[in-house]
């Protein structure tokens, strides 16, 4: 059902990502996760293509914090901003994070090997139904995502959704 | 929780969801940030992984990552220069050649995706092309001892110069143009193999006529010196290029000045 | 047994030497030197040649203790290089064959450091870089050709240290380049100057542009010593040549390293450039002064060289010319 992948840089972290559809609680979640009760980064499956899109993110924002060069305060915000295609903090938090109405969630967590509870635990918070990871690709808005990632027509010719997504992730700094 | 602090939480809040105190923080996040955790990280990552060639520049490497078959390129330090003018130099080509690789994509020219950039360790990790070969063992296998015009090569030909003449429109200068630096891979449909562009390493943006002028040449020079009795192919290539690109009266111009430049110069000593 | 003089003037040095199956029996030489802030001039080169250039002839004459009859064949520069000098030593070479009824070979000068490089250092197969005042160029042989691999796209790296030296005005004695280089090992500050290799190939006008026009800025605002320029700009344009000679073995799968050219004699580059061939396990060759720069010797071994295969220049062919390229010489004897 989730989906975890151990971060072949850093082999203590794994990377688990959960999707529930049918959230009645949204508004409640996004409240926890800013008084710091929940460690996840939520996301808002909407603007994702692909699980392959979180491990680009999650992987940079681990790397960053091990350089101690993140560029917002925790590991899960910076995971957050990683997916966004600019470097605006808020603009990332706006479109990636999820919103009081949103009715479906994706869940990262970053977390050693052996720590099912912790995965339990934040099951336990969603007022949800879990589904496949991959089915993320059903809730993808196509529409909305090249538009926010600036794909060309060019470029979709050429190559994949994902592949123009990820791209642009990883190059953001510099260009 | 002192003024300053719930100040703070509520700005971070008005930005986002995650939100945690200092001390949660430090309490729930998983990482040990150790000087010697960081820096060893990619090293130990990188001795398990296949070395595929080692270049002048850089050391090119095959693995798993984030579950895709990867290339990663590091480019390490040369002894031989002066750390300052190493650091500088190395930094500012890793930088170029992602640039590189992210202009040459939007412009719907196939370049490997770029997956991660460490500015540290100088290393990029890239999608490993597969199920391809490059143009210069296409050339070579292909090519008649009689040197018979071949359709086949001749359209191979008129197509790397259209995607140079795109390339160049983009003001990319790729800065190693081969035939080894450029792959085909087969398409899953029937239709034309996809003609990638790899190797940006000395790459750079720029508009001057001059610099593409010297980019053909750099790939005249390496295609000629590489595949013997080849000019009449190259030509086309040239006269495709011409067709293709909107600038490409003023690029033709300068390498033909580049071409005699090397004759014309006055040697002395 | 075949002896072979040389006769070489296409700068400011002017070198007679003689080879006799690969040993060199003499090789004197003088060189122009002009005041510091000057470059020298075509004619005022030419001038000093014809002066002195008979001087020379005797010298080597007598330190290889011959006469005219025992020389086989007479070897000249036939280019590149500067006009009027080329010249002068042309006529010399020309009027001494014809009177001691020898015949003429007329040879190029960047394969006379080439042969002579090798004939010394007994490298085998090497990557070629050969810098000067007026050349720099990565060669490698290839099906009998001295094939260009990378090469300056501008102007030559002695000439860009040349025109540096005038304009902080470093005396040209012995040569502008070995003054920069005794300065450049008492600088410490890396100051960071353009870096520009495209491809095989380098360029030094930008560098040298930039250096001309902020070097004494830097100098009169205290921001750094004569000597750390020097020293920063052995260091960047070193580094360029040492990374298209890196490239060029790369792509041939070359293990060996020939410096030859006046800028060879420099030792910082080869200490550059041998750390780069330690890394790859390759291995560096480079001569010292006599045979680095410019000398009669090198013409007489290239001459030697193809004598042997069967050349020899015919006289109404003995013209010279300011450009020759290194790859236009079939090298007839090599296989």
């Amino acid at each position: 059902m989730q989906l975890t992948h151990v971060l072949e840089l850093y082999p203590d972290h794994s990377v688990t990502q959960m999707l529930f559809k049918e959230v009645k609680n949204a508004a409640e979640l996004r409240q926890k996760a800013v008084e710091g009760k929940i460690y996840a980064a939520l996301i808002n499956p909407t603007m994702l293509v692909n699980p392959l899109q979180v491990l680009v993110a999650a992987n940079k924002a681990v790397h960053l914090q091990k350089i101690g060069k993140m560029k917002t305060r925790s590991l899960y915000s910076e995971i957050i901003f990683n997916l966004s295609p600019t470097n605006n903090i808020s603009e990332a938090f706006k479109r990636f994070g999820i919103s009081d109405g949103d009715d479906s969630v994706m869940v990262v967590l970053v977390h050693n090997k052996q720590e099912s509870k912790l995965l339990s635990d934040i099951t336990a918070l969603v007022d949800g139904r879990q589904v496949q990871v991959e089915d993320v690709s059903s809730l993808s808005d196509p529409a909305k995502i090249k538009k926010l990632y600036k794909v060309t027509p060019q470029e979709e010719k050429s190559s994949t959704l994902l592949d123009a997504v990820v791209c642009r992730m990883a190059t953001k700094d510099v260009m | 929780m002192s003024v300053r602090c719930i100040c703070v939480v509520m700005q971070l809040a008005a930005r986002g969801q995650c939100v945690k105190t200092a001390e949660e923080a430090n309490r729930t996040e998983p990482e040990v940030n150790t000087a010697k955790d960081s820096s060893m990280a990619l090293p130990e990552f990188l001795g398990k992984a296949e070395l595929l060639k080692q270049g002048a520049e850089a050391r090119v490497y095959r693995a798993q990552f984030l579950g895709k078959p990867t290339i990663v390129k590091e480019r390490f330090k040369k002894q031989y220069r002066h750390p300052v003018l190493d650091e500088k130099l190395t930094h500012r080509r890793t930088v170029q050649e992602v640039r590189s690789i992210l202009r040459c994509r939007r412009a719907g020219i196939s370049a490997p995706v770029v997956y991660f950039v460490d500015y540290t360790s100088h290393c990029i990790f890239l999608e490993e092309i597969t199920g391809s070969a490059t143009v210069r063992d296409h050339i070579t296998s292909a090519q008649q001892p009689d040197s018979c015009p071949d359709p086949q090569l001749e359209r191979l030909a008129q197509r790397v110069g259209q995607i140079l003449a795109k390339m160049h429109d983009e003001d990319v200068i790729h800065g190693d143009l081969t035939t080894s630096n450029m792959l085909l891979r087969l398409s899953p449909e029937d239709g034309e193999s996809d003609l990638v562009l790899i190797d940006f390493g000395l790459s750079y943006i720029s508009a001057l006529p001059e610099d593409k002028g010297v980019d053909l040449y750099v790939l005249e020079k390496a295609f000629l010196s590489t595949h013997p009795n080849t000019e009449a192919l190259f030509e086309k290539l040239l006269k495709s290029y011409a067709a293709s690109s909107k600038k490409s009266s003023a690029v033709i111009k300068k390498l033909d000045e580049v071409r005699l430049r090397g004759r014309k110069r006055s040697m002395v000593g | 047994m075949t002896v072979v003089i040389g006769f070489e003037g296409s700068a400011n040095k002017i070198g007679i030497g003689i080879i006799r199956d690969g040993e060199v029996l003499s090789n004197p030489r003088r060189t122009y030197i002009t005041p510091p802030g000057q470059g020298f001039l075509p004619s005022d080169t030419a001038r000093h040649h014809r002066a002195i250039i008979l001087t020379v002839l005797k010298e080597a004459l007598e330190q290889a203790g011959l006469k005219p009859a025992d020389i086989d064949c007479v070897a000249y520069t036939k280019g590149p290089g500067m006009g009027a000098p080329l010249v002068t030593v042309a006529l010399v070479a020309r009027t001494v064959a014809q009177l001691w009824g020898k015949p003429l070979l007329g040879v190029n000068h960047c394969i006379g450091h080439i042969e002579m490089g090798r004939l010394i250092t007994k490298a085998n197969n090497p990557t070629v870089l050969y810098v000067s005042g007026g050349n720099t160029q990565v060669i490698a042989y290839s099906e009998r050709r001295y094939r260009i691999f990378g090469e300056t796209i501008d102007i030559a790296v002695g000439n860009c240290l040349d025109r540096f030296a005038r304009v902080i005005k470093i005396s040209n004695d012995p040569s502008p380049g070995y003054n920069i280089e005794q300065m450049a090992k008492k600088g410490s500050q890396y100051v960071e100057l353009p870096y520009t290799v495209k491809g095989m190939d380098v360029s030094f006008s930008g560098i040298l542009s930039y250096i001309e026009e902020a070097a004494n800025k830097m100098l009169s605002s205290g921001q750094c010593t004569a000597e750390d320029l020097c020293f920063s700009l052995q260091e960047t344009v070193f580094s360029m040549l040492v990374e298209i000679t890196e490239r060029a073995m790369a792509h041939c799968g070359s293990q060996e390293v020939l410096i030859v050219g006046g800028v060879g004699c420099n030792l910082r580059l080869q200490e550059m450039m041998g750390v780069m061939c330690k890394e790859r396990g390759a291995k560096l060759f480079a001569t010292d002064e006599r045979f680095c720069i410019d000398n009669g010797a090198m013409i007489a071994q290239a001459g030697w060289e193809m004598f042997r295969s069967g050349q020899v220049t015919e006289l109404e062919d003995s013209w010279i010319t300011q450009r020759y390229r290194t790859d236009e010489v079939e090298v007839t004897w090599r296989n």
